[in-house]
């Protein structure tokens, strides 16, 4: 009698952890593996957008991605370049300006929150000039792409032999809110240095190095 | 955070940085007010400059998921910064008054390291340790960050108001204004200073220097007719003949001195020759470490054997010798015959410098050598060096007036009199009865407690300055961070009470246009001179050569030495190369860097000869008591530990200058704090003992040298750090068989015997009989090092250009007691023979072998060989087993034993963010900083052109100012390091283990005659 | 002739012991109440444990610098003690393997303290290699495992990772074996007792033992492979530990002579201790009976022999340094005997080869308060022995600019005297709830059940030569559960 009551409930138990685990399995990563993660940014600054439909290339805003480590995050004044003259999304606009003309009126100026928020940034007024009133706020993106302090990946050298952004960024084109794509464990960049030692990047050859060091110092 | 001027924002929109870009940057992108708490400013200066900042928010994203990260851009990006690229400026070191140039690598705002200049035509690319460690002073958090009026902070406003109060009123009354300062070689802070005294009726500017070296400029006063310090040109001397000055340590010019003194001691070995160098010192310095002869004399025994030198050439050159010596003992004849036979053989080719204070001796050392035909040779007086300024005698008569109340108003300006000058207590109320006293002090020191008015002044990398060393040539400093607190140049602050209110900048320039451009004859228009000149860091400029000053022979009087009685002690006051007079104690780095003769840190000590310590019954450690007493003032007794210093005379006790300061309290707890511990200072709560009180101000000069000293053992003991503690090669005599055997791990030779063509070779095991296959092919680069031991001084500028980037830790004085020391690059110092020891300086690092056994030892492959030859510290692979520590030959591993105290945020700035700082329970060792590989490597794909030779330098090579140490591509025959590495002197240490090293040294080689040489083996075996 | 027989046959167990009283003497101890005598030494190792515990999480919590290794003596007190501990616990699986296989009847009254003692002196031994760690939480680094580090795997030519491998199964074996040893006894006691936890103990751990023949058959032989498979690790693991240092470049730990020496050492220490603990048993619990003198003498005896070849290898190591006219090698010798840390030194020889010599005299060997102390002395021999190696081959070797000294800290000491806490803290609870004498096999060796009357000393000695192996089998089954 006793043992049978301990019977059931072990297998109770059994049952419910095998659910519970077969359930977890699929988003289990490993401690310190971040892969998947999509933070909310500050401003919902769309890639697929920009990169994607615009066909901006990555190194207008990373510019740092050629000479630099770090491939850098662009200055407000960078965004400014363009939307100093964007302030929509151009259907809106185009709507505004019909609105106008059957109201004729001239067309109200049309500021997207998002936009908005990068002259709020730069303490700008509707008229795009530096408001004393206001405070220069610098903006605080959330970081995706993190590998440890010990790590020293350098942008320059991969993006100068040729490595797509891509390879690295996952299909950045396509996304309204940037992913981290791959688990960017130790093992996932020594295959590629591997892979690309035998094949070479982009039909060229290339020597990258699996030495300790060519990351760790 | 941001600017709150509105016109600021759309300004700097177009607006481009000027040739100096700086100053763009420094107003545009650090625009937050002043007044903010400097800790807070410092913090948010560096996370706006540094592109990326770690401002880690609430951990949001479960328990597997990393805390979140914040990463704030640039709002407006400045065009010549991009984040993770360093630039270097050009600018010059403020170290000490020598004024050698730099170059200051900048990453993400702020310096991280300074390098010398290697266009500079004095440094020539070598930095000395202080040049090193003063980018660390920068960091301070105790440097001042605000003026300070009567003792509490204030603002510059009501400063300037109170101060300009006093000042109208000392016009109107014409009280006497004194401005004490150290040598300034700056022409627009002479001239400034000048226009400032100027609108007092008595007004005069007071210099002195803690290291004084007054007797030669009032030697060649009296010489020469003209007060000036010659140019000393060792790279032309054949023949070099020093009393006393410690040329390639700390005397006047260290860096300068060691290249032009290796350069003339460069050896090829297929035609060997190399200048001749006889050092006749009391105590072991740096450079009599490295003569080829040295004679160790009683410090009164000096003035005897020069004048008898004197005599000798005289008699040579038949001339007439004005003075009779005193030749009742004739112990030195043949060092004066053979010297003197030396000196007159090479005439014109030779240099005699002497370091004594002493006026008649320097007049001596002038006559000698004027008799030889040196000056215009190998003593530059037509374009003198104004590197030492100091004049003992109007310091001699300020303290006088300081003393009766005379003066009305003293500014002092980098001297720290109430701690480096003796006088005590007594100069301290002098000081503080005067009515104004105004310092410009970076920090809170002896002297500036006193002052009224603190005034600081910015540190030398955030200010706008110049230097002018040698006559004709000229240093520029420049910015290369904004002021980390709210200080204000000693330009300025002049100005401002002058009436005349200017920016630095302006000063600087304005000056340049007026005094300096004219002088130049290359540069059409002042802009492009300008230009040239920040760019580069330095000018020279070519001076309308006026005839330079002839010898009068009439200068040279008879006088009669007092030598004290035999087995008198008389105490030598000497500077360390990390102490100089003190002016550095605040620096960590420095108080842990090895003394390159005794290898002890954090403490000075008193040294006695082995015979004396015998003779007195005293071992290492032991506290004794030293008292000098003065007919003038009676100095407090000075309770020391001894150190025994081989190769000191017999009759000298040598004690360092720049111990004790107040500033060094702060090391109480600069090691990390656990059970057992023990303190890190001493009782007093300060770093070694103020010598100063001891020194004495007579005959119009600074006297390093007292006689009639008592000393007197007090039964305690105080304990030593010293990161070395047995000092030979030979092996102790107490064991059997062994005893007394000889290892050969430093090799020694004569010029004589190279020229014989006889070099020892050695057996290198083939590769066959490694335990592993040589499993190491090396197709592309493979990188080593050749060290030239008879290039290295053992100055010690390397060990903390190593610290500087690689982000070694500071450990303390316990620590280091406890054997401990953290530095990757350390200089063993072994002495040879028994009366007249020979010291063999040995830059030891890891040797990168190519049969590492710290490599098969590792559990967890932490430590791997790279194709490239280098032997890999992985540290975040390592569990701390220490076993590859221990089986290392070399012992340059280092563990981190403790976290070691980094909680100083402000002081984390200089760390280097390209070198991981290392976490506890780590292995670390010297990595031939292969960051700098990386760079290189990544930059040189970048531009598609192969590495060049002497593209990358180690830092260790880098600031070597005897340029010892050459690193490359050992695969590239035609690369410097390969062409050493077949010189026929080369040697490995420990080769016959076949561990391999990729470290090539080249054997020490002293100008002797081999007979010489082997009377020395033989002793050493004996 | 017959003086031979006798003298050579005398009873292992005296007092004329049945099976019964066997049971009764051994199950006695576990029976009654805690003696004041065990409380006492219990409250004491365990005072030393919680010392030791303390002072490993202050170590773990600050850093190794609380102790007074440095950057030239990277190992001491910790890596000594872990040697020491290891040969301690060799002695164990000698008794029980080797001279299992050689029929050495002698040690079925010592095995199972010996083999506990094994457990333990290993698990204690287990501990410094982890503590001694920079970082001993990354500790499992030092086992290869599938990562994500593409693939990142161990060094195999580090004598560490053999280390890792070879402690672990030697600790595995012998737990094995050891409580494979207990079920016949733990059954005896399972049926003794009355409910209670030990009862449940030994029900639970003698796995349903019933004492039919075929269990037993079953039982012996099990029990003799394992003892097959124990023998070789007796040698294998302390060659390995010895390897840390032979394959080190260091002059006074780079040579081949390590595995042997260490193997002979470690025996040496084991049996030591072993004598140290049993002396201690026999007279507390009362087991003069199954503890004989006779038993005292034969251990004395593999001491006396251990000690020679200890003895022999101290010489031939300084021979060979000599004889390599190697400087390096030389000094580190020379230096070990006459420089700083000479003392240790001549610590480690008088207790190792000089004092031993005393067990020359059989009086000697059969005088307790003799022989005590010896095996004290030897055991402090045998951890100085280790020190020695260890701390003056660092401490003073190739270049001379790097010599250092190295002091202790209290840290470190406490926990050499904490691990001491949990080897008889561990020891004395295993004398509460384990029979300390193996009964079965004890049975085995009785005299009893050929004569009805009191045994003739002379008889016994024929029967029992006669009908040797048969008569165990008839013995070890009255063993079974009465």
């Amino acid at each position: 009698m006793n043992s049978r009551v301990v019977t059931a409930v072990l297998i109770v138990g059994l049952a419910f952890s095998f659910l519970t685990v077969t359930q977890q399995l699929g988003s289990w990563h490993l401690p310190g593996n971040q892969q998947g993660y999509e933070p909310v940014q500050p401003i919902a600054f769309s890639h697929r957008l920009h990169a994607g439909e615009m066909q901006i290339s990555c190194l207008y805003c990373h510019s740092g991605a050629e000479v630099s480590r770090h491939a850098g995050i662009p200055a407000a004044s960078t965004c400014m370049n363009c939307h100093r003259f964007v302030s929509a999304p151009l259907g809106a606009l185009r709507a505004e300006d019909e609105k106008a003309k059957q109201e004729n009126r001239r067309p109200r100026p049309l500021v997207s929150p998002e936009i908005q928020k990068i002259y709020d940034a730069l303490a700008l007024d509707d008229h795009l000039t530096r408001d004393p009133q206001k405070f220069l706020q610098p903006v605080a993106w959330t970081r995706i792409n993190r590998l440890p302090d010990f790590v020293y990946f350098n942008h320059s050298a991969h993006v100068n032999s040729g490595v797509a952004c891509q390879k690295c960024h996952g299909p950045i084109e396509t996304m309204d809110r940037v992913r981290q794509a791959p688990d960017l464990t130790m093992g996932w960049c020594v295959n590629c240095h591997r892979t690309a030692n035998a094949a070479g990047v982009a039909s060229r050859p290339v020597q990258p190095s699996t030495d300790c060091s060519t990351c760790h110092y | 955070m941001g600017s709150e001027k509105p016109s600021r924002y759309w300004k700097s929109w177009e607006e481009g940085p000027g040739a100096t870009g700086l100053v763009q940057i420094s107003t545009s992108e650090f625009p937050e007010p002043l007044d903010r708490p400097a800790e807070q400013f410092n913090r948010r200066s560096f996370l706006k400059a540094a592109g990326f900042a770690a401002a880690v928010a609430a951990a949001g994203a479960g328990c597997s998921r990393a805390p979140v990260e914040k990463a704030i851009p640039y709002l407006i990006q400045p065009e010549e910064i991009v984040p993770g690229v360093s630039y270097f400026y050009a600018s010059t070191c403020g170290g000490c008054a020598t004024g050698c140039g730099v170059l200051v690598k900048n990453l993400d705002g702020r310096p991280i390291k300074l390098e010398g200049n290697p266009e500079h035509p004095l440094s020539r690319g070598g930095l000395c340790a202080v040049g090193q460690a003063s980018l660390l002073a920068l960091y301070d958090s105790q440097r001042l960050k605000a003026p300070q009026a009567k003792g509490r902070i204030a603002s510059w406003q009501e400063v300037d108001e109170q101060i300009a109060a006093q000042l109208a009123s000392i016009r109107t009354s014409g009280g006497a204004v004194r401005v004490l300062s150290g040598t300034i070689s700056s022409p627009t802070l002479n001239a400034e200073i000048q226009k400032f005294l100027l609108q007092f009726r008595d007004a005069r500017h007071v210099v002195y220097d803690g290291l004084s070296s007054s007797a030669i400029l009032d030697a060649h006063q009296q010489t020469h007719g003209e007060r000036l310090l010659p140019h000393y040109r060792f790279n032309r001397a054949t023949v070099i003949v020093s009393f006393d000055a410690d040329f390639l340590g700390t005397w006047i010019s260290p860096v300068e001195f060691s290249r032009d003194f290796a350069d003339g001691r460069r050896i090829d070995s297929r035609s060997p020759q190399m200048s001749y160098h006889a050092q006749l010192e009391s105590r072991m310095s740096l450079t009599g470490s490295k003569a080829d002869r040295r004679i160790s004399v009683e410090p009164h025994e000096l003035g005897e054997i020069m004048l008898r030198i004197g005599a000798r050439l005289a008699q040579l050159a038949g001339s007439a010798f004005p003075i009779a010596a005193r030749t009742q003992d004739n112990s030195y004849d043949t060092v004066i015959e053979d010297l003197a036979r030396r000196l007159w053989e090479s005439r014109g080719r030779s240099l005699v410098v002497c370091g004594s204070q002493d006026v008649r001796l320097q007049i001596l050392g002038n006559f000698i050598n004027d008799l030889l035909g040196n000056y215009g040779a190998t003593l530059d007086i037509e374009r003198p060096s104004q590197q030492r300024q100091g004049n003992d005698a109007n310091l001699q008569s300020l303290l006088d007036d300081l003393d009766k109340g005379n003066v009305a108003a003293l500014f002092l300006h980098g001297v720290n009199p109430a701690y480096d000058l003796p006088g005590g207590q007594a100069l301290v109320q002098a000081i503080e009865r005067t009515p104004l006293v105004v310092s410009f002090a970076e920090r809170l020191d002896e002297t500036s407690a006193l002052a009224h008015f603190i005034c600081p002044d910015h540190h030398p990398l955030e200010s706008w300055s110049d230097a002018e060393p040698v006559r004709g040539t000229l240093g520029i400093f420049q910015p290369a961070i904004h002021p980390l607190g709210k200080t204000r140049p000693v330009l300025e602050s002049l100005a401002i009470w002058r009436g005349q209110p200017r920016p630095a900048y302006d000063i600087l320039r304005d000056h340049w246009r007026g005094s300096v451009f004219p002088q130049q004859t290359i540069e059409p228009d002042f802009q492009t001179f300008w230009d040239r000149s920040v760019e580069a860091g330095y000018s020279e400029i070519r001076l309308k050569t006026s005839k330079p000053p002839r010898f009068q022979a009439a200068s040279l009087k008879p006088f009669s030495q007092s030598s004290p009685a035999a087995g008198e002690l008389s105490l030598v006051l000497y500077p360390k190369i990390s102490m100089l007079d003190g002016r550095h104690a605040e620096n960590p780095w420095l108080q842990e860097l090895p003394d390159p003769i005794s290898k002890v840190t954090w403490d000075n000590y008193a040294c006695l000869s082995p015979g004396t310590a015998q003779r007195l019954g005293l071992r290492e450690g032991d506290v004794v008591r030293l008292e000098v007493d003065i007919d003038a003032v009676h100095s407090p007794p000075l309770e020391l530990p001894v150190f025994i210093q081989p190769g000191q005379h017999d009759q000298v006790i040598a004690v360092a200058l720049g111990y004790g300061r107040k500033s060094t309290e702060r090391f109480a707890n600069a090691g990390p704090k656990w059970l057992f511990g023990g303190s890190d200072v001493d009782e007093d709560g300060r770093i070694g003992k103020n010598t100063a009180p001891m020194l004495a101000l007579v005959g119009g000069s600074l006297q390093y040298i007292r006689d009639n000293v008592r000393l007197s053992k007090i039964g305690k003991r105080h304990a030593l750090a010293s990161t070395q503690t047995h000092h030979s090669l030979t092996m102790p005599r107490e064991l059997p068989i062994v005893g007394g055997e000889h290892r050969d791990i430093v090799r020694e030779t004569t010029i004589a015997a190279l020229l014989a063509g006889e070099k020892k070779t050695v057996p290198v095991s083939p590769a066959t009989n490694g335990l592993w296959p040589a499993d190491h092919r090396y197709t592309g680069h493979r990188w080593a090092m050749a060290i030239d031991l008879t290039a290295c001084t053992g100055c010690s500028g390397c060990v903390i250009a190593c610290q500087a980037e690689n982000n070694i830790p500071v450990v303390g004085k316990d620590e280091v007691l406890r054997h401990r020391e953290m530095h990757w690059m350390r200089i063993d110092r072994y002495y040879t023979g028994e009366q007249d020891v020979d010291v063999v300086y040995q830059p030891m690092l890891c040797q990168q072998c190519d049969n590492a056994p710290c490599e098969t030892v590792c559990p967890v492959l932490a430590t791997v060989h790279s194709a490239e030859g280098l032997n890999q510290q992985i540290y975040n692979r390592c569990v701390g087993t220490r076993y590859c520590a221990n089986n290392c030959p070399y012992k340059t591993r280092r563990f981190n034993w403790f976290d070691y105290v980094r909680n100083d945020r402000l002081q984390n700035l200089v760390l280097n963010p390209d070198v991981t700082v290392r976490s506890r329970g780590v292995m670390e060792k010297c990595s031939f900083c292969v960051q700098r590989i990386e760079v290189a490597r990544i930059e040189s794909n970048r531009v598609g052109k192969p590495i060049a030779d002497g593209q990358i330098q180690t830092a260790c090579q880098q600031s070597c100012p005897s340029q010892a140490i050459v690193f490359g591509d050992l695969n590239d025959p035609n690369s410097r390091v390969a062409q050493m590495a077949r010189d026929p002197r080369r040697f490995g240490v420990l080769e016959e283990f076949n561990f391999r090293p990729a470290v090539n040294y080249l054997t020490v080689v002293r100008n002797r005659d081999s007979h010489e040489e082997n009377s020395k083996v033989n002793q050493n075996n004996g | 002739m017959a003086d031979f027989v006798l003298t050579t046959r005398a009873p292992l167990i005296a007092g004329n012991k049945t099976p019964a009283d066997v049971t009764r003497d051994i199950c006695h101890s576990l029976e009654g109440r805690p003696t004041p005598l065990w409380w006492g030494s219990f409250l004491f190792a365990a005072s030393l444990l919680l010392l030791g515990t303390l002072a490993v999480s202050y170590e773990i919590a600050t850093g190794i610098g609380t102790w007074g290794v440095n950057r030239t003596v990277g190992w001491a007190v910790g890596i000594t003690s872990f040697v020491f501990w290891i040969g301690i616990g060799h002695a164990g699986t000698l008794i029980s393997a080797i001279l299992f296989l050689l029929r050495q009847r002698w040690r079925t009254s010592v095995n199972r303290s010996a083999e506990a003692m094994t457990i333990f002196a290993v698990i204690c031994a287990g501990i410094f290699p982890v503590i001694h760690l920079g970082r001993p939480w990354m500790a499992y680094w030092l086992f290869p495992y599938p990562n994500t580090r593409g693939s990142l795997w161990v060094n195999f030519r580090s004598p560490l990772v053999w280390d890792a491998f070879a402690i672990s199964t030697y600790f595995t074996i012998s737990l094995v074996f050891w409580l494979l040893g207990l079920i016949p006894d733990l059954a005896t006691v399972r049926d003794r007792l009355r409910g209670g936890f030990r009862q449940r103990l030994a029900s639970v751990m003698s796995l349903g033992w019933n004492g039919s023949f075929r269990t037993w058959h079953r039982y012996e032989s099990v029990y003799l492979m394992l003892a097959g498979l124990a023998t070789p690790l007796v040698l294998s693991v302390h060659t390995i530990v010895s390897w840390d240092f032979a394959t080190g470049v260091i002059p006074g730990w780079h040579a081949t002579i390590f595995p042997p020496y260490f193997v002979a050492g470690a025996i040496f220490s084991g049996v030591a201790m072993v004598l140290t603990l049993v002396i201690v048993a026999r007279k507390t619990m009362h087991l003069e009976d199954y503890i004989t003198l006779r038993h005292i003498d034969v251990m004395c005896k593999l001491l006396l022999l251990t000690s020679g070849i200890v003895g022999i290898a101290y010489v031939t190591e300084f021979f060979n340094a000599l004889y390599s006219t190697n400087p390096y090698e030389e000094f580190a010798f020379l230096n070990r005997a006459f420089g700083p840390l000479g003392w240790a030194y001549a610590i480690m020889v008088s207790c190792n080869v000089l004092i031993p010599q005393l067990l020359w005299f059989r009086k000697v060997r059969r005088t307790l308060w003799i022989v005590f102390p010896i095996s004290i002395l030897i055991n402090v021999g045998m951890w100085f022995e280790r020190f020695v190696i260890i701390v003056t081959s660092l401490q003073r070797d190739f270049l001379p600019s790097s010599w250092a000294g190295y002091r202790p800290t209290p840290i470190e000491l406490s926990m050499l005297l904490g691990s001491f806490g949990l080897f008889f803290t561990l020891f004395l609870l295993f004398c509460r709830l384990l029979p300390v004498v193996a009964m079965a096999e004890v049975k085995g060796v009785l005299h009893v059940g050929r004569e009805p009357r009191g045994p003739d000393p002379e008889r016994v000695m024929v029967g029992s030569s006669a009908q040797g192996r048969g008569m165990d089998a008839a013995g070890i089954r009255e063993g079974g559960p009465e």
